[in-house]
């Protein structure tokens, strides 16, 4: 049986399910799409404690003001960096783009991490009560 | 206010976030001094002074949380009563010492939420008997929640967190599109802190949390501790920690310590005839819950 008589044989429920089976993988695409680029974060911790969690699809440049310095964190094409610091090595300006991982400022006592912070995994609550 | 407060909040741009956080701590700071207890200044303070002689003037948001708080007290039979002041200064928890039981009886005459006269045309507050003292301990918390999240949302952030130490409330979605997660301590840690034993996951609601565990000391093998039965002026034994889920702090900081002296059978019945969820852990450490809260919450594994 070729294609055409097979498309011909085809009932008008056949299609209906065919059209809806390529409406549902279609959606499916959409939503995992969004679901998996949720997924990644960059959290911003000073003195041990998360001050900003940005998603690593939004390009924007932040600054960051702890108690023991300051720095600025430039988020772009799903890549982190930090281009601009007030500690005196720079160490973390030399780093670079990082992708996944962290970048730890020792001396402003600032880091920036990519990837799911653990409130968003849901192992740390967002809040304690009692 | 010598309490921790977090918020959190979903923006945009930092500074948009920061403004907003900026705004509700004043709200917040202005609140605990409206309503501070201990401090001569605040408005609290003077009604407490003028028990018996004269109203208050207040302003609204007083008036609004003392109503609040004499509504709780109407539903549960005056379990829960903010006229308790006179009792809760005859406990020090830092000096482990009980008071005196003749003490405490006496007291208890001094006790009673329908001798708050409310005027709302004059904006009024009196205490109808002298030595009477009302202590918004039970209440102001939850209230101050609520207050700080009306002021985010004025501000316009659409989602956000704040906890008055253990009175959160959340509103919004988090911004990977789920829901704020709220751990529930457990009353009995087995060591580290914060040892959570249920999880739970709050949109436009609020939670808090009444314990036995927070200000307390153990004498001649007794637990004694901040939460005072009016009934009796003694610490209430029902419970361990009572934790409700409501749409409003005050209600749900209020509720938490009425449902906490009750225990878990009337404090259910309370819960379920105001269309709140909750859980009790009760003085054996049993866990009670809502049957609405039973698919919502997700338990760790306890050691105790």
């Amino acid at each position: 049986m070729s294609l055409k008589d097979s498309i011909r044989s085809t009932t008008v429920a056949d299609r209906i399910l065919l059209i809806f089976l390529l409406f549902i993988s279609f959606f499916s695409l959409l939503l995992t799409k969004e679901v998996l680029s949720r997924s990644k974060e960059v959290s911003i911790e000073v003195d041990g404690e998360v001050r900003y969690i940005y998603p690593l699809d939004t390009d924007r440049k932040v600054y960051v003001e702890g108690s023991h310095g300051h720095l600025t964190v430039e988020i772009k094409d799903r890549g982190v960096r930090v281009t601009d610091s007030s500690c005196p090595n720079k160490l973390c300006q030399r780093q670079g783009w990082v992708r996944a991982g962290a970048i730890i400022c020792i001396p402003g006592r600032i880091s920036v991490t990519v990837g799911g912070s653990e409130k968003s995994k849901g192992v740390t609550p967002d809040a304690i009560t009692g | 206010m010598d309490t921790l407060v977090t918020i959190q909040v979903v923006a945009k741009r930092p500074e948009r976030a920061e403004k907003a956080i900026d705004r509700a701590f004043a709200e917040i700071k202005r609140l605990g001094d409206l309503l501070n207890f201990y401090s001569e200044e605040s408005e609290l303070a003077k009604i407490n002074r003028s028990a018996g002689i004269s109203d208050v003037k207040v302003s609204p948001e007083t008036l609004d949380l003392i109503e609040k708080a004499v509504s709780t007290s109407g539903k549960t039979g005056g379990t829960f009563d903010v006229t308790i002041g006179p009792e809760i200064i005859l406990w020090d928890f830092a000096e482990k010492k009980k008071p005196d039981d003749g003490t405490i009886k006496e007291r208890l005459n001094l006790v009673n939420y329908q001798w708050i006269a409310i005027d709302r045309e004059k904006s009024t507050i009196s205490l109808m008997k002298r030595g009477m003292l009302i202590d918004l301990g039970g209440i102001a918390k939850g209230y101050i929640a609520d207050r700080a999240v009306e002021e985010l949302k004025r501000e316009g952030i659409v989602s956000g967190l704040v906890a008055v130490a253990g009175d959160i409330r959340a509103f919004g979605d988090k911004p990977d599109g789920r829901p704020w997660r709220v751990g529930i301590r457990n009353p009995r840690q087995s060591g580290r802190d914060d040892e959570i034993m249920a999880m739970i996951e709050l949109k436009d609601m609020a939670i808090s949390t009444a314990g036995d565990y927070e200000r307390f000391f153990i004498a001649d093998g007794n637990r004694y501790h901040h939460i005072l039965d009016p009934k009796t002026g003694y610490p209430a034994k029902a419970s361990r920690s009572v934790s409700v889920i409501a749409r409003e702090g005050a209600f749900t900081d209020s509720y938490s310590t009425a449902v906490f002296i009750l225990g878990p059978e009337k404090g259910l019945e309370v819960l379920r005839k105001m269309g709140f969820e909750g859980l009790i852990v009760d003085e054996h450490g049993k866990v009670h819950t809502t049957d609405g809260l039973r698919d919502r919450i997700e338990f760790k594994r306890l050691d105790s």
